[in-house]
Protein backbone atom coordinates (compact mmCIF):
# COMPACT_ATOMS: atom_id res chain seq x y z
CA UNK A 1 0.00 0.00 0.00
CA UNK A 2 1.09 3.55 -0.67
CA UNK A 3 2.88 5.77 2.19
CA UNK A 4 -0.70 7.28 3.40
CA UNK A 5 -0.72 8.69 6.76
CA UNK A 6 -1.20 5.48 9.21
CA UNK A 7 -1.04 4.44 12.38
CA UNK A 8 2.31 3.23 13.64
CA UNK A 9 2.00 0.82 16.46
CA UNK A 10 4.55 1.61 18.41
CA UNK A 11 5.08 2.02 22.53
CA UNK A 12 6.34 5.22 23.25
CA UNK A 13 5.13 8.19 25.75
CA UNK A 14 2.93 10.12 22.83
CA UNK A 15 1.36 6.61 21.52
CA UNK A 16 0.05 6.18 25.10
CA UNK A 17 -1.39 9.42 25.32
CA UNK A 18 -5.24 10.08 25.03
CA UNK A 19 -6.52 11.06 22.19
CA UNK A 20 -8.08 13.60 23.77
CA UNK A 21 -4.70 15.26 24.83
CA UNK A 22 -3.11 14.50 21.32
CA UNK A 23 -6.49 16.87 19.64
CA UNK A 24 -5.55 19.83 22.61
CA UNK A 25 -1.63 19.51 21.46
CA UNK A 26 -2.67 20.20 18.01
CA UNK A 27 -5.28 22.96 19.01
CA UNK A 28 -2.80 24.55 21.30
CA UNK A 29 0.19 24.23 18.84
CA UNK A 30 -2.52 26.34 16.46
CA UNK A 31 -3.61 29.16 18.99
CA UNK A 32 0.48 29.51 20.12
CA UNK A 33 0.99 29.73 15.98
CA UNK A 34 -1.76 32.78 15.49
CA UNK A 35 -0.09 34.41 18.72
CA UNK A 36 3.48 34.56 17.45
CA UNK A 37 4.12 37.54 15.07
CA UNK A 38 8.07 36.83 14.82
CA UNK A 39 8.71 34.03 12.06
CA UNK A 40 11.70 32.79 14.13
CA UNK A 41 9.50 31.91 17.32
CA UNK A 42 6.99 29.86 14.94
CA UNK A 43 9.97 28.07 13.49
CA UNK A 44 10.95 27.33 17.26
CA UNK A 45 6.89 25.56 17.29
CA UNK A 46 7.79 23.69 13.81
CA UNK A 47 10.86 22.19 15.63
CA UNK A 48 9.25 21.20 18.57
CA UNK A 49 6.93 19.14 16.16
CA UNK A 50 9.58 17.81 14.83
CA UNK A 51 11.11 16.72 17.92
CA UNK A 52 7.12 15.72 18.76
CA UNK A 53 7.71 13.26 15.98
CA UNK A 54 10.87 12.08 16.85
CA UNK A 55 10.14 11.11 20.35
CA UNK A 56 7.40 8.86 19.23
CA UNK A 57 9.76 7.29 16.85
CA UNK A 58 7.76 8.10 13.69
CA UNK A 59 9.60 10.81 12.01
CA UNK A 60 10.70 8.26 9.11
CA UNK A 61 6.71 8.45 8.26
CA UNK A 62 6.36 12.14 9.35
CA UNK A 63 9.23 13.89 7.43
CA UNK A 64 7.62 13.07 3.72
CA UNK A 65 4.76 14.62 4.35
CA UNK A 66 6.28 17.94 6.52
CA UNK A 67 8.54 18.17 2.79
CA UNK A 68 4.80 18.20 1.20
CA UNK A 69 3.76 20.65 3.05
CA UNK A 70 6.95 22.47 2.43
CA UNK A 71 6.46 22.71 -1.09
CA UNK A 72 2.79 23.92 -0.95
CA UNK A 73 3.91 26.76 1.84
CA UNK A 74 7.02 27.71 -0.70
CA UNK A 75 3.81 28.10 -3.58
CA UNK A 76 2.20 29.84 -0.74
CA UNK A 77 5.30 32.80 -0.36
CA UNK A 78 5.20 32.78 -4.59
CA UNK A 79 1.60 34.09 -4.27
CA UNK A 80 1.82 36.19 -1.45
CA UNK A 81 5.08 37.86 -1.56
CA UNK A 82 4.62 40.17 -4.81
CA UNK A 83 1.31 41.78 -3.19
CA UNK A 84 2.59 43.42 -0.32
CA UNK A 85 3.42 46.82 -1.25
CA UNK A 86 4.75 48.65 2.48
CA UNK A 87 8.60 48.92 3.67
CA UNK A 88 11.49 48.89 2.01
CA UNK A 89 12.69 47.41 -0.88
CA UNK A 90 15.08 44.28 -0.40
CA UNK A 91 15.51 43.49 -4.23
CA UNK A 92 13.51 42.70 -7.84
CA UNK A 93 13.40 39.28 -8.64
CA UNK A 94 14.03 41.07 -12.30
CA UNK A 95 16.44 43.97 -11.54
CA UNK A 96 16.63 46.05 -14.59
CA UNK A 97 13.31 46.52 -15.47
CA UNK A 98 12.15 46.37 -11.84
CA UNK A 99 9.76 43.36 -12.28
CA UNK A 100 8.71 41.57 -8.55
CA UNK A 101 9.60 43.72 -6.13
CA UNK A 102 10.21 42.44 -2.56
CA UNK A 103 9.92 44.47 0.45
CA UNK A 104 11.50 43.27 4.36
CA UNK A 105 7.85 43.53 5.22
CA UNK A 106 6.50 41.50 2.54
CA UNK A 107 9.06 38.43 3.26
CA UNK A 108 8.25 38.62 7.00
CA UNK A 109 4.88 38.50 6.32
CA UNK A 110 4.90 35.73 3.91
CA UNK A 111 7.31 33.93 5.86
CA UNK A 112 4.98 33.78 8.95
CA UNK A 113 1.82 32.51 7.13
CA UNK A 114 4.13 29.54 5.41
CA UNK A 115 5.93 29.47 8.44
CA UNK A 116 2.11 29.15 10.03
CA UNK A 117 0.95 26.91 7.64
CA UNK A 118 3.48 24.37 7.86
CA UNK A 119 3.32 24.51 11.95
CA UNK A 120 -0.05 23.91 12.38
CA UNK A 121 -0.62 21.67 9.84
CA UNK A 122 2.00 19.16 10.48
CA UNK A 123 0.80 17.78 13.92
CA UNK A 124 -2.00 16.11 12.21
CA UNK A 125 0.58 13.31 10.25
CA UNK A 126 1.79 13.10 14.09
CA UNK A 127 -1.21 12.53 15.39
CA UNK A 128 -2.91 9.89 12.66
CA UNK A 129 0.13 7.92 13.10
CA UNK A 130 0.42 7.97 16.82
CA UNK A 131 -3.28 7.94 17.15
CA UNK A 132 -5.68 4.56 16.16
CA UNK A 133 -8.63 5.51 14.57
CA UNK A 134 -11.19 3.91 16.65
CA UNK A 135 -9.67 5.30 19.74
CA UNK A 136 -10.32 9.09 18.29
CA UNK A 137 -13.57 7.93 17.44
CA UNK A 138 -14.24 6.77 21.14
CA UNK A 139 -13.34 10.22 22.55
CA UNK A 140 -15.09 12.05 19.70
CA UNK A 141 -18.41 10.29 20.63
CA UNK A 142 -17.91 9.66 24.15
CA UNK A 143 -16.45 12.76 25.54
CA UNK A 144 -16.95 15.43 23.17
CA UNK A 145 -20.71 14.08 22.65
CA UNK A 146 -20.12 13.83 18.16
CA UNK A 147 -23.32 11.28 17.16
CA UNK A 148 -21.47 8.08 16.67
CA UNK A 149 -23.28 8.58 12.72
CA UNK A 150 -20.37 11.49 11.73
CA UNK A 151 -18.03 10.30 13.80
CA UNK A 152 -18.65 6.12 12.40
CA UNK A 153 -18.50 8.15 8.56
CA UNK A 154 -14.90 9.55 9.00
CA UNK A 155 -13.85 6.27 10.07
CA UNK A 156 -15.66 4.36 7.38
CA UNK A 157 -14.18 6.44 4.94
CA UNK A 158 -10.98 5.93 6.33
CA UNK A 159 -11.08 1.89 5.96
CA UNK A 160 -12.18 2.21 2.53
CA UNK A 161 -8.99 4.16 1.26
CA UNK A 162 -7.31 0.97 0.96
CA UNK A 163 -10.05 -1.36 -0.57
CA UNK A 164 -10.28 1.69 -3.38
CA UNK A 165 -6.75 1.60 -4.29
CA UNK A 166 -6.58 -1.89 -4.33
CA UNK A 167 -10.10 -1.44 -6.76
CA UNK A 168 -8.50 1.23 -8.75
CA UNK A 169 -4.92 -1.36 -9.26
CA UNK A 170 -7.20 -4.20 -10.69
CA UNK A 171 -9.33 -1.51 -12.91
CA UNK A 172 -6.21 -0.26 -14.51
CA UNK A 173 -4.67 -3.25 -15.13
CA UNK A 174 -8.30 -4.49 -16.57
CA UNK A 175 -8.24 -1.40 -19.06
CA UNK A 176 -4.88 -2.17 -19.63
CA UNK A 177 -4.68 -5.16 -20.77
CA UNK A 178 -7.49 -4.29 -23.30
CA UNK A 179 -4.88 -1.83 -24.38
CA UNK A 180 -5.75 1.20 -22.76
CA UNK A 181 -3.14 3.63 -22.84
CA UNK A 182 -2.57 5.42 -19.10
CA UNK A 183 0.66 6.48 -19.50
CA UNK A 184 1.15 10.42 -20.61
CA UNK A 185 3.00 13.30 -19.32
CA UNK A 186 0.56 15.60 -20.88
CA UNK A 187 -1.92 16.66 -17.98
CA UNK A 188 -4.44 17.53 -20.09
CA UNK A 189 -4.88 14.26 -22.04
CA UNK A 190 -4.47 12.17 -18.08
CA UNK A 191 -8.03 14.28 -17.31
CA UNK A 192 -9.59 12.58 -20.27
CA UNK A 193 -7.68 8.90 -19.52
CA UNK A 194 -8.71 9.26 -15.79
CA UNK A 195 -12.87 8.82 -17.21
CA UNK A 196 -12.51 5.26 -18.05
CA UNK A 197 -11.07 4.33 -14.55
CA UNK A 198 -12.87 6.79 -12.48
CA UNK A 199 -16.49 5.36 -13.52
CA UNK A 200 -16.26 1.91 -13.30
CA UNK A 201 -14.50 3.27 -9.75
CA UNK A 202 -17.27 5.30 -8.88
CA UNK A 203 -20.11 2.46 -9.58
CA UNK A 204 -18.05 -0.22 -7.76
CA UNK A 205 -17.85 2.04 -4.52
CA UNK A 206 -21.45 2.74 -4.58
CA UNK A 207 -22.23 -1.05 -4.84
CA UNK A 208 -19.67 -1.94 -2.06
CA UNK A 209 -21.41 1.05 0.06
CA UNK A 210 -24.72 -0.70 -0.33
CA UNK A 211 -23.08 -3.84 0.57
CA UNK A 212 -21.64 -2.31 3.36
CA UNK A 213 -25.19 -0.80 5.07
CA UNK A 214 -26.99 -4.31 4.65
CA UNK A 215 -24.10 -5.39 6.63
CA UNK A 216 -24.55 -2.67 8.85
CA UNK A 217 -28.14 -2.88 9.24
CA UNK A 218 -28.67 -6.77 10.02
CA UNK A 219 -26.64 -6.09 12.50
CA UNK A 220 -28.44 -3.87 14.30
CA UNK A 221 -27.24 -0.41 13.51
CA UNK A 222 -29.16 1.84 14.96
CA UNK A 223 -31.60 0.45 16.88
CA UNK A 224 -30.81 2.71 19.51
CA UNK A 225 -28.86 3.57 22.68
CA UNK A 226 -25.58 1.93 22.25
CA UNK A 227 -22.34 0.94 24.26
CA UNK A 228 -18.58 0.82 23.30
CA UNK A 229 -16.21 -2.15 23.77
CA UNK A 230 -12.70 0.13 23.48
CA UNK A 231 -12.58 2.64 26.30
CA UNK A 232 -9.86 5.22 26.42
CA UNK A 233 -8.80 6.74 30.15
CA UNK A 234 -7.11 9.29 30.93
CA UNK A 235 -4.15 9.17 33.39
CA UNK A 236 -1.83 11.51 35.02
CA UNK A 237 0.42 12.08 32.19
CA UNK A 238 -2.36 13.16 30.22
CA UNK A 239 -3.09 15.65 32.51
CA UNK A 240 0.34 16.66 33.27
CA UNK A 241 0.64 17.49 29.29
CA UNK A 242 -2.44 19.44 29.20
CA UNK A 243 -1.22 21.77 31.70
CA UNK A 244 2.22 22.01 30.36
CA UNK A 245 0.50 23.33 26.95
CA UNK A 246 -1.88 25.35 28.89
CA UNK A 247 0.76 27.26 30.88
CA UNK A 248 2.79 27.35 27.28
CA UNK A 249 -0.19 29.05 25.44
CA UNK A 250 -0.62 31.37 28.41
CA UNK A 251 2.80 32.35 28.58
CA UNK A 252 2.71 33.02 24.82
CA UNK A 253 -0.61 35.01 25.22
CA UNK A 254 0.64 37.32 27.72
CA UNK A 255 4.08 37.80 26.44
CA UNK B 1 -40.14 -29.86 16.36
CA UNK B 2 -41.41 -26.55 15.92
CA UNK B 3 -40.70 -23.97 12.69
CA UNK B 4 -38.75 -21.00 13.14
CA UNK B 5 -39.20 -19.42 9.70
CA UNK B 6 -42.62 -19.89 8.29
CA UNK B 7 -42.96 -18.24 4.62
CA UNK B 8 -46.21 -18.33 2.92
CA UNK B 9 -47.28 -16.97 -0.28
CA UNK B 10 -44.41 -15.01 -0.64
CA UNK B 11 -43.75 -12.47 -3.57
CA UNK B 12 -41.32 -9.74 -4.55
CA UNK B 13 -41.13 -7.85 -7.63
CA UNK B 14 -37.93 -4.88 -7.27
CA UNK B 15 -39.36 -1.00 -7.83
CA UNK B 16 -39.08 -0.97 -11.33
CA UNK B 17 -38.89 -4.26 -12.56
CA UNK B 18 -41.75 -6.39 -14.24
CA UNK B 19 -41.05 -10.04 -13.24
CA UNK B 20 -41.23 -11.28 -9.86
CA UNK B 21 -37.88 -12.02 -8.25
CA UNK B 22 -40.01 -14.17 -6.00
CA UNK B 23 -43.26 -16.28 -7.21
CA UNK B 24 -45.39 -17.69 -4.26
CA UNK B 25 -42.82 -18.99 -2.06
CA UNK B 26 -44.24 -21.22 0.71
CA UNK B 27 -41.25 -22.27 2.73
CA UNK B 28 -41.17 -23.83 6.37
CA UNK B 29 -38.14 -24.16 8.09
CA UNK B 30 -37.39 -25.80 11.03
CA UNK B 31 -35.46 -25.70 14.36
CA UNK B 32 -32.25 -27.34 13.58
CA UNK B 33 -32.30 -27.67 10.41
CA UNK B 34 -29.36 -27.17 7.59
CA UNK B 35 -30.86 -26.23 4.92
CA UNK B 36 -28.84 -25.96 1.28
CA UNK B 37 -30.65 -23.35 -1.52
CA UNK B 38 -29.38 -24.15 -5.25
CA UNK B 39 -30.24 -22.57 -8.62
CA UNK B 40 -29.52 -21.11 -11.55
CA UNK B 41 -28.42 -17.19 -11.34
CA UNK B 42 -31.50 -14.99 -11.44
CA UNK B 43 -33.45 -17.76 -9.70
CA UNK B 44 -34.31 -15.51 -6.73
CA UNK B 45 -31.85 -17.11 -4.27
CA UNK B 46 -30.35 -13.84 -2.93
CA UNK B 47 -33.55 -12.46 -2.47
CA UNK B 48 -35.53 -14.97 -0.12
CA UNK B 49 -32.06 -14.61 2.04
CA UNK B 50 -32.43 -11.04 2.00
CA UNK B 51 -36.55 -11.51 2.89
CA UNK B 52 -35.41 -13.37 5.72
CA UNK B 53 -33.48 -11.15 7.07
CA UNK B 54 -35.75 -8.25 6.79
CA UNK B 55 -33.46 -6.75 4.33
CA UNK B 56 -36.47 -7.00 2.21
CA UNK B 57 -39.12 -4.89 2.40
CA UNK B 58 -37.04 -2.33 4.84
CA UNK B 59 -34.15 -1.82 2.30
CA UNK B 60 -35.51 -2.54 -1.27
CA UNK B 61 -38.21 -1.29 -2.68
CA UNK B 62 -40.77 -2.80 -4.10
CA UNK B 63 -44.03 -4.97 -4.20
CA UNK B 64 -44.60 -7.46 -1.08
CA UNK B 65 -47.20 -9.93 -0.85
CA UNK B 66 -47.63 -12.57 1.40
CA UNK B 67 -45.61 -13.58 4.81
CA UNK B 68 -42.19 -14.13 6.50
CA UNK B 69 -42.21 -15.05 10.03
CA UNK B 70 -38.49 -15.69 11.74
CA UNK B 71 -38.77 -16.63 15.15
CA UNK B 72 -42.44 -15.24 15.87
CA UNK B 73 -41.68 -12.04 14.74
CA UNK B 74 -43.44 -10.32 11.39
CA UNK B 75 -40.39 -9.30 8.94
CA UNK B 76 -43.00 -6.48 7.83
CA UNK B 77 -43.67 -5.19 11.08
CA UNK B 78 -40.02 -5.57 12.54
CA UNK B 79 -37.13 -3.89 12.02
CA UNK B 80 -33.68 -5.11 10.35
CA UNK B 81 -32.16 -4.09 13.75
CA UNK B 82 -34.75 -6.44 15.86
CA UNK B 83 -34.32 -8.90 13.44
CA UNK B 84 -30.75 -9.18 13.94
CA UNK B 85 -31.24 -10.92 17.48
CA UNK B 86 -32.88 -13.47 15.41
CA UNK B 87 -31.40 -14.07 12.25
CA UNK B 88 -27.61 -13.77 11.76
CA UNK B 89 -26.53 -12.71 7.85
CA UNK B 90 -23.16 -13.51 6.18
CA UNK B 91 -23.16 -12.04 2.72
CA UNK B 92 -21.34 -13.18 -0.87
CA UNK B 93 -18.37 -9.89 -0.82
CA UNK B 94 -17.01 -10.73 2.69
CA UNK B 95 -15.07 -7.41 1.25
CA UNK B 96 -17.90 -5.17 1.61
CA UNK B 97 -19.22 -6.36 5.07
CA UNK B 98 -16.25 -5.20 7.10
CA UNK B 99 -17.19 -2.06 9.06
CA UNK B 100 -13.83 -2.08 11.17
CA UNK B 101 -10.10 -1.66 10.53
CA UNK B 102 -9.52 -4.70 13.34
CA UNK B 103 -11.14 -8.12 13.45
CA UNK B 104 -11.77 -7.64 17.36
CA UNK B 105 -13.71 -4.45 16.84
CA UNK B 106 -15.41 -5.63 13.76
CA UNK B 107 -17.27 -8.75 16.17
CA UNK B 108 -17.75 -5.73 18.59
CA UNK B 109 -19.58 -3.84 16.27
CA UNK B 110 -22.60 -5.68 16.37
CA UNK B 111 -22.37 -5.86 20.07
CA UNK B 112 -22.07 -2.57 20.63
CA UNK B 113 -25.21 -1.66 18.55
CA UNK B 114 -27.16 -4.22 21.07
CA UNK B 115 -25.74 -2.03 23.51
CA UNK B 116 -24.24 -5.10 26.14
CA UNK B 117 -22.00 -4.01 29.18
CA UNK B 118 -18.14 -4.69 27.93
CA UNK B 119 -17.41 -7.88 29.92
CA UNK B 120 -20.11 -9.63 28.00
CA UNK B 121 -18.86 -8.29 24.62
CA UNK B 122 -15.39 -9.29 25.78
CA UNK B 123 -17.04 -12.96 26.32
CA UNK B 124 -19.08 -13.20 23.35
CA UNK B 125 -16.37 -11.82 21.02
CA UNK B 126 -13.59 -14.41 22.43
CA UNK B 127 -16.46 -17.64 22.13
CA UNK B 128 -17.58 -16.66 18.66
CA UNK B 129 -13.44 -16.40 17.68
CA UNK B 130 -13.06 -20.09 19.03
CA UNK B 131 -16.17 -21.48 17.72
CA UNK B 132 -14.98 -20.30 13.91
CA UNK B 133 -11.45 -21.22 14.78
CA UNK B 134 -9.46 -18.07 14.38
CA UNK B 135 -8.89 -16.18 17.33
CA UNK B 136 -5.14 -16.33 16.17
CA UNK B 137 -6.90 -13.68 14.36
CA UNK B 138 -8.39 -11.18 16.89
CA UNK B 139 -5.64 -8.34 17.02
CA UNK B 140 -5.12 -8.54 12.92
CA UNK B 141 -6.07 -5.63 10.26
CA UNK B 142 -8.94 -7.09 8.70
CA UNK B 143 -8.14 -5.41 5.19
CA UNK B 144 -5.03 -7.93 5.37
CA UNK B 145 -6.71 -10.99 5.48
CA UNK B 146 -7.31 -13.89 3.39
CA UNK B 147 -10.26 -14.42 1.66
CA UNK B 148 -11.49 -17.26 3.87
CA UNK B 149 -10.50 -15.65 7.00
CA UNK B 150 -12.12 -12.49 5.96
CA UNK B 151 -15.59 -15.06 5.05
CA UNK B 152 -14.86 -16.49 8.83
CA UNK B 153 -14.80 -13.34 10.07
CA UNK B 154 -17.68 -12.36 8.30
CA UNK B 155 -19.39 -15.94 10.31
CA UNK B 156 -17.53 -15.00 13.51
CA UNK B 157 -19.58 -11.35 14.03
CA UNK B 158 -22.91 -12.84 12.55
CA UNK B 159 -22.54 -15.65 15.25
CA UNK B 160 -21.00 -12.94 18.19
CA UNK B 161 -24.62 -12.07 18.19
CA UNK B 162 -25.90 -15.56 19.16
CA UNK B 163 -28.56 -15.77 16.63
CA UNK B 164 -30.85 -18.97 16.45
CA UNK B 165 -30.36 -18.82 12.67
CA UNK B 166 -27.73 -17.95 10.57
CA UNK B 167 -28.50 -17.21 6.45
CA UNK B 168 -25.24 -17.40 4.82
CA UNK B 169 -25.39 -16.35 0.98
CA UNK B 170 -22.63 -18.24 -1.15
CA UNK B 171 -20.13 -17.84 1.52
CA UNK B 172 -17.56 -19.95 0.04
CA UNK B 173 -17.58 -18.03 -3.04
CA UNK B 174 -14.38 -16.94 -3.40
CA UNK B 175 -12.35 -19.78 -1.40
CA UNK B 176 -10.45 -22.64 -2.74
CA UNK B 177 -11.91 -26.35 -1.63
CA UNK B 178 -9.59 -26.32 1.27
CA UNK B 179 -11.18 -22.89 2.63
CA UNK B 180 -14.69 -24.12 1.56
CA UNK B 181 -14.54 -27.08 3.71
CA UNK B 182 -12.98 -25.30 6.49
CA UNK B 183 -15.90 -22.86 6.39
CA UNK B 184 -18.69 -26.10 5.96
CA UNK B 185 -16.83 -27.70 9.03
CA UNK B 186 -17.37 -24.75 11.09
CA UNK B 187 -21.25 -24.54 10.19
CA UNK B 188 -21.62 -28.11 10.76
CA UNK B 189 -20.45 -27.69 13.84
CA UNK B 190 -22.47 -24.40 14.56
CA UNK B 191 -25.54 -26.51 13.42
CA UNK B 192 -24.93 -29.86 15.66
CA UNK B 193 -23.07 -28.29 18.92
CA UNK B 194 -24.64 -24.91 19.25
CA UNK B 195 -28.09 -25.80 18.01
CA UNK B 196 -28.21 -22.72 15.56
CA UNK B 197 -30.88 -23.57 12.26
CA UNK B 198 -28.44 -22.96 8.65
CA UNK B 199 -30.04 -21.67 5.26
CA UNK B 200 -27.03 -21.57 3.07
CA UNK B 201 -27.24 -20.48 -0.45
CA UNK B 202 -24.24 -22.20 -2.80
CA UNK B 203 -23.37 -23.21 -6.23
CA UNK B 204 -20.93 -25.75 -5.32
CA UNK B 205 -23.71 -28.69 -4.73
CA UNK B 206 -21.07 -31.65 -3.68
CA UNK B 207 -21.36 -29.61 -0.29
CA UNK B 208 -24.47 -29.34 -0.06
CA UNK B 209 -24.93 -32.72 -0.43
CA UNK B 210 -22.72 -33.66 1.75
CA UNK B 211 -23.74 -30.94 4.67
CA UNK B 212 -27.13 -30.74 4.14
CA UNK B 213 -30.23 -32.30 5.90
CA UNK B 214 -32.65 -30.27 3.50
CA UNK B 215 -32.08 -29.39 -0.41
CA UNK B 216 -34.00 -26.72 -2.07
CA UNK B 217 -33.68 -25.88 -5.68
CA UNK B 218 -35.20 -22.41 -7.05
CA UNK B 219 -35.68 -21.18 -10.84
CA UNK B 220 -37.30 -18.31 -11.96
CA UNK B 221 -38.20 -17.11 -8.37
CA UNK B 222 -39.87 -20.71 -7.10
CA UNK B 223 -39.01 -23.74 -5.31
CA UNK B 224 -39.01 -25.94 -7.96
CA UNK B 225 -38.33 -29.57 -5.87
CA UNK B 226 -37.37 -29.65 -1.69
CA UNK B 227 -36.88 -32.51 0.21
CA UNK B 228 -33.79 -34.97 1.83
CA UNK B 229 -30.84 -34.29 -0.52
CA UNK B 230 -31.33 -37.96 -2.06
CA UNK B 231 -34.51 -36.98 -2.52
CA UNK B 232 -33.77 -34.15 -4.39
CA UNK B 233 -30.98 -35.97 -5.99
CA UNK B 234 -32.98 -38.29 -7.74
CA UNK B 235 -34.39 -35.64 -9.67
CA UNK B 236 -31.54 -35.35 -12.41
CA UNK B 237 -34.46 -35.26 -14.67
CA UNK B 238 -35.17 -31.89 -13.09
CA UNK B 239 -31.73 -30.53 -12.05
CA UNK B 240 -29.98 -31.10 -15.66
CA UNK B 241 -32.02 -28.78 -17.39
CA UNK B 242 -31.38 -26.19 -14.51
CA UNK B 243 -28.09 -26.54 -15.36
CA UNK B 244 -27.06 -28.43 -11.97
CA UNK B 245 -24.81 -30.64 -12.23
CA UNK B 246 -25.00 -33.43 -9.67
CA UNK B 247 -21.44 -34.38 -7.32
CA UNK B 248 -20.13 -37.09 -9.22
CA UNK B 249 -20.70 -39.89 -7.33
CA UNK B 250 -24.54 -39.42 -7.57
CA UNK B 251 -24.03 -39.40 -11.04
CA UNK B 252 -22.28 -42.75 -11.55
CA UNK B 253 -24.62 -44.28 -9.51
CA UNK B 254 -27.90 -42.58 -11.72
CA UNK B 255 -25.54 -43.92 -14.59
CA UNK B 256 -25.87 -47.04 -13.01
CA UNK B 257 -29.11 -46.86 -12.76
CA UNK B 258 -30.10 -46.02 -16.34
CA UNK B 259 -28.20 -49.27 -16.84
CA UNK B 260 -30.71 -51.38 -14.85
CA UNK B 261 -27.24 -52.53 -12.98
CA UNK B 262 -28.38 -50.52 -9.53
CA UNK B 263 -31.66 -49.63 -7.66
CA UNK B 264 -30.66 -48.90 -3.98
CA UNK B 265 -30.25 -45.01 -2.87
CA UNK B 266 -28.14 -42.38 -4.13
CA UNK B 267 -25.10 -41.98 -2.75
CA UNK B 268 -23.90 -38.53 -1.80
CA UNK B 269 -19.90 -39.59 -0.69
CA UNK B 270 -17.07 -41.24 -1.32
CA UNK B 271 -17.34 -43.84 1.44
CA UNK B 272 -21.05 -44.62 0.29
CA UNK B 273 -20.18 -44.48 -3.68
CA UNK B 274 -17.41 -47.27 -2.82
CA UNK B 275 -20.50 -49.54 -0.96
CA UNK B 276 -22.74 -48.95 -4.22
CA UNK B 277 -19.72 -50.25 -6.54
CA UNK B 278 -18.50 -53.11 -4.76
CA UNK B 279 -22.48 -54.27 -4.31
CA UNK B 280 -22.67 -53.91 -8.13
CA UNK B 281 -19.19 -55.65 -8.87
CA UNK B 282 -20.24 -58.44 -6.47
CA UNK B 283 -23.94 -58.81 -8.30
CA UNK B 284 -22.37 -58.63 -11.32
CA UNK B 285 -19.47 -61.21 -10.52
CA UNK B 286 -22.75 -63.81 -9.12
CA UNK B 287 -24.44 -62.71 -12.16
CA UNK B 288 -21.58 -64.28 -14.15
Amino acid sequence: MPALVEYIPKDTLVHRLNPITKILWTLAVLSVCFILQEPLAIFIVLLSNILVAWLSGVLKQVIPAIIGLFIFSLVLILFQIFFVKEGNTLFYVIPFINLGRVTDVGLKFSAVLALRMLATTSTIPILMTTTQMKDIIVVLTEKCRVPFKYSFMLVTALRFIPTFIEEMDQILQAQRSRGYETDTSNPFKKLFIIIPLAIPLLILSVKKAEKMAISMEVRGFGAGPRSYYNRVDMKKTDYAVIALLGTITLAVLIM
Amino acid sequence: MSSIIKISGLTFVYQGSKVPALDQINMDVKQGDFIGIIGPTGAGKTTLALCMNGVIPHFYPGDFYGSVWVDGKDTVENDCAVLAGSIGSVFQDPEAQMVAMVVEDELAFGLENLNLPRHEMERRITEALEITGISHLRYHSTSRLSGGQKQRVAIASAIALHPKILVLDEPTSELDPQGTEIVYDTLKNLNENHGITIIVIEQKIQYLAQYCSRLMVMDKGKIVIEGSCREVLARQDILKPLGINCPPVTQLAHMLKERGLYHGEYPLKVDEAYMVISKVLQDWGNFK
